[in-house]
């Protein structure tokens, strides 16, 4: 079921944590990524759109009409909570059949056959939760979640403990998802592989308050805030106060010079040969290790420890602790932060 | 680190009882030593009681009434259980209201108050004379000497079981799933019937039992208000008491044989009766541990 959702200036309380004002448009087939550390609102987000928790302020309008004041069980909303709140007691065909069967829907019986088939469940029909994968859990709380016709799909962490082929092969199944059933959805995630493969848009949240708020292309030019900058791969990201300090000339001056009012991010800058015209630092190497995309140093420079990524095929010698290494920063590059939240 | 911590083949010798069989047979000696605690007795009440005096005091018209009047009155006790115990557990669990805690303290009391104070406080309301008596008369419920009073005080001694275990396994129900539930459809009504009252039923079962334990084995407020069931409601028979009440006064009386008889009898049932639940839970015939079983 497509709908256009509207979220107009959502303010929520829990105890004494205050969430928004949160704005939000969702045309049909839209889906958002909401990002943000641990404590920053994204499960309140989700609760008070599922109807969990009573907004103190704004709208929730579903094509106009405004739904804030309904009970969960009349918003029609797929809300998935972290853990995927499936019901042990009841196998996986009767764990889909469930919306259905509340409402006594007419072909309950065809349409369950139909999700197990989509989602590649009919083997584990007669199983219980217990006896399920990760992945299969994952498979079964979809089709749960659709077998209620919703109009909006709400996902507390959808990949949570999957390992990487089952997180591909889930967010495959969401990106179909919404391209056939034009299903809107709201995705809190902390993987940004993923929430890159099905997010048009990003929601970035700070102790309940909304940070950022841009498309995908956005985001990854110029991020705003120093999680988001983290999350789309700005691996260097200093606070005004690591950059107080340092002498005209400094890489902390540098940097300073081009800070907004919460700092900088930087991606990895490049060792070696470099463009001319280009300010080279050169520091000492504290530690040296490989991971998945390279190799990473982290350079001691100006009292600031720089983290400097060489990608595969790694030209050996690699660096070792205590070298001396040259790099460079392209001044254009340096994203300042804090300045614009859109 | 030497070689041989590192490899970890064997435990350093000071710590090997820990992990080897004295370990296992520290574990077997104590738990042997309280079963045989709960066995002996029981095995000394059958070796007094021969096979043949089992069957008469089975065929017993006192002892028959007395055994209807146990399994009534302890019947309707849990069935108040059910109807009000529960749905107690349930606000417990999930309601936060001022004075929870109050509550709570005075629903564990009957489980540590003696029970002959029980009955003693219940004889002063009921005794002929006071309003309570005559009210109770009225409506056709007299409490005195009566079945009625039977399942009163087995209710008040007994309940609290399935209040405090409902309690514990409502409030084991997993929120989100509960969540979950609502947000794909369910009111909380068809919830409560369809998530949490299925998930939290074994639990609940087993306070239930408890419940029910309770009850058969209630003397100390019965003995007061109680003591002598007369005829009325559902009981037509003789002059009679519960089973408990009954084999304190064969044994009073001095026959100890026929007390054996009659609690050897008694025993029998309700293992019986407990050993069927428990079969009843193994082979996944009972609803209440679906999901932990197969397949």
């Amino acid at each position: 079921m497509s709908h256009e959702w509207v979220v107009q200036g959502l303010e929520a309380d829990l105890d004494h944590f205050h969430l928004g004002p949160v704005d939000l448009t969702l045309a049909p087939g839209n889906a958002v990524a909401v990002l943000g550390a641990s404590g920053a609102g994204k499960t309140t987000l989700l609760r008070t759109l599922a109807g969990f928790l009573r907004l103190r302020r704004g709208q929730i309008l579903r094509d106009g009409v405004d739904i804030s004041g309904w009970l969960p069980e009349e918003r029609n909303l797929g809300y998935v909570p972290q853990g995927l709140g499936l019901f042990p007691h009841r196998t996986v065909a009767r764990n889909i059949r469930y919306p259905m069967e509340i409402r006594d829907r007419a072909g309950a019986e065809e349409r369950t056959k139909e999700l197990l088939e989509q989602f590649r469940l009919t083997p584990l029909a007669n199983r219980y939760p217990s006896r399920l994968s990760g992945g299969e859990q994952q498979r079964v709380a979809l089709a749960r979640a659709l077998a209620a016709d919703p109009g909006l799909i709400v996902w507390d962490e959808p990949w949570q403990g999957l390992d990487v082929l089952a997180r591909y092969e889930l967010g495959l199944v969401l990106h179909e998802l919404r391209q056939a059933e034009r299903v809107p959805m709201v995705v809190v995630t902390h993987d940004p592989t993923l929430a890159f493969s099905i997010a048009d848009s990003f929601l970035v949240l700070r102790t309940g308050q909304v940070r950022e708020q841009c498309d995908a292309a956005t985001l990854l030019r110029a991020p705003a805030d120093p999680f988001a900058a983290r999350f789309v791969g700005f691996e260097n990201v200093f606070d005004p106060e690591a950059l107080a300090k340092g002498p005209p000339g400094s890489l902390r001056a540098f940097l300073r010079e081009r800070s907004g009012s919460e700092g900088v991010a930087f991606a990895s800058p490049s060792l070696g040969p470099l463009p001319v015209g280009i300010v080279q630092w050169q520091g000492t190497v504290r530690s040296a290790r490989p991971n998945p995309h390279g190799f990473t140093v982290e350079v001691l420079v100006d009292g600031l420890v720089i983290s400097v990524r060489i990608p595969p095929p790694m030209a050996p010698p690699l660096p070792v602790l205590g070298d001396t290494v040259r790099f460079g920063i392209e001044p254009a590059t340096v994203q300042p932060l804090g300045t614009s939240f859109t | 680190m030497n070689a041989a911590d590192a490899g970890g083949d064997s435990p350093p010798p000071g710590r090997r009882w820990r992990t080897g069989p004295l370990w296992l047979a520290l574990q077997l000696v104590l738990s042997g030593s309280l079963l045989l605690l709960f066995v002996v007795p029981i095995l000394a009440l059958f070796a007094s009681a021969p096979f043949h005096d089992l069957v008469s005091a089975s065929r017993s018209a006192d002892v028959r009434a007395a055994l209807w009047l146990t399994f009534y009155s302890s019947g309707v006790a849990v069935l108040a259980s059910v109807v009000f115990g529960i749905p107690m557990g349930y606000l417990l669990a999930r309601r936060t209201f001022p004075g929870r805690s109050i509550v709570e303290s005075l629903v564990a009391l009957p489980v540590v108050v003696p029970h002959l104070l029980v009955g003693l406080g219940l004889f002063f309301l009921v005794i002929p004379g006071t309003p309570l008596y005559r009210f109770t008369q009225s409506i056709g419920f007299p409490v005195y000497d009566t079945i009625w009073g039977v399942v009163l005080v087995m209710v008040f001694v007994s309940a609290p079981y399935t209040v405090l275990a409902s309690e514990l396994s409502f409030r084991a129900v997993d929120n989100r799933v509960l969540e979950a539930a609502r947000s794909l459809g369910a009111g909380s009504a068809t919830v409560f019937l369809t998530v949490t009252f299925p998930l939290a039923m074994r639990g609940v079962v087993a306070g239930l039992l408890l419940s029910w334990a309770r009850a058969v084995s209630e003397i100390g407020g019965l003995l007061v208000l109680a003591y002598a069931v007369y005829p009325g409601g559902p009981y037509n028979g003789p002059v009679s008491s519960t089973i408990s009440v009954y084999i304190y006064n064969v044994f009073q009386n001095g026959n100890l044989g026929d007390a054996a008889a009659v609690s050897s009898l008694f025993l029998l049932i309700a293992f019986a009766l407990f050993l069927l639940v428990r079969l009843g839970e193994r082979s996944g015939w009972v609803p209440w541990r679906r999901g932990e079983l197969t397949p």
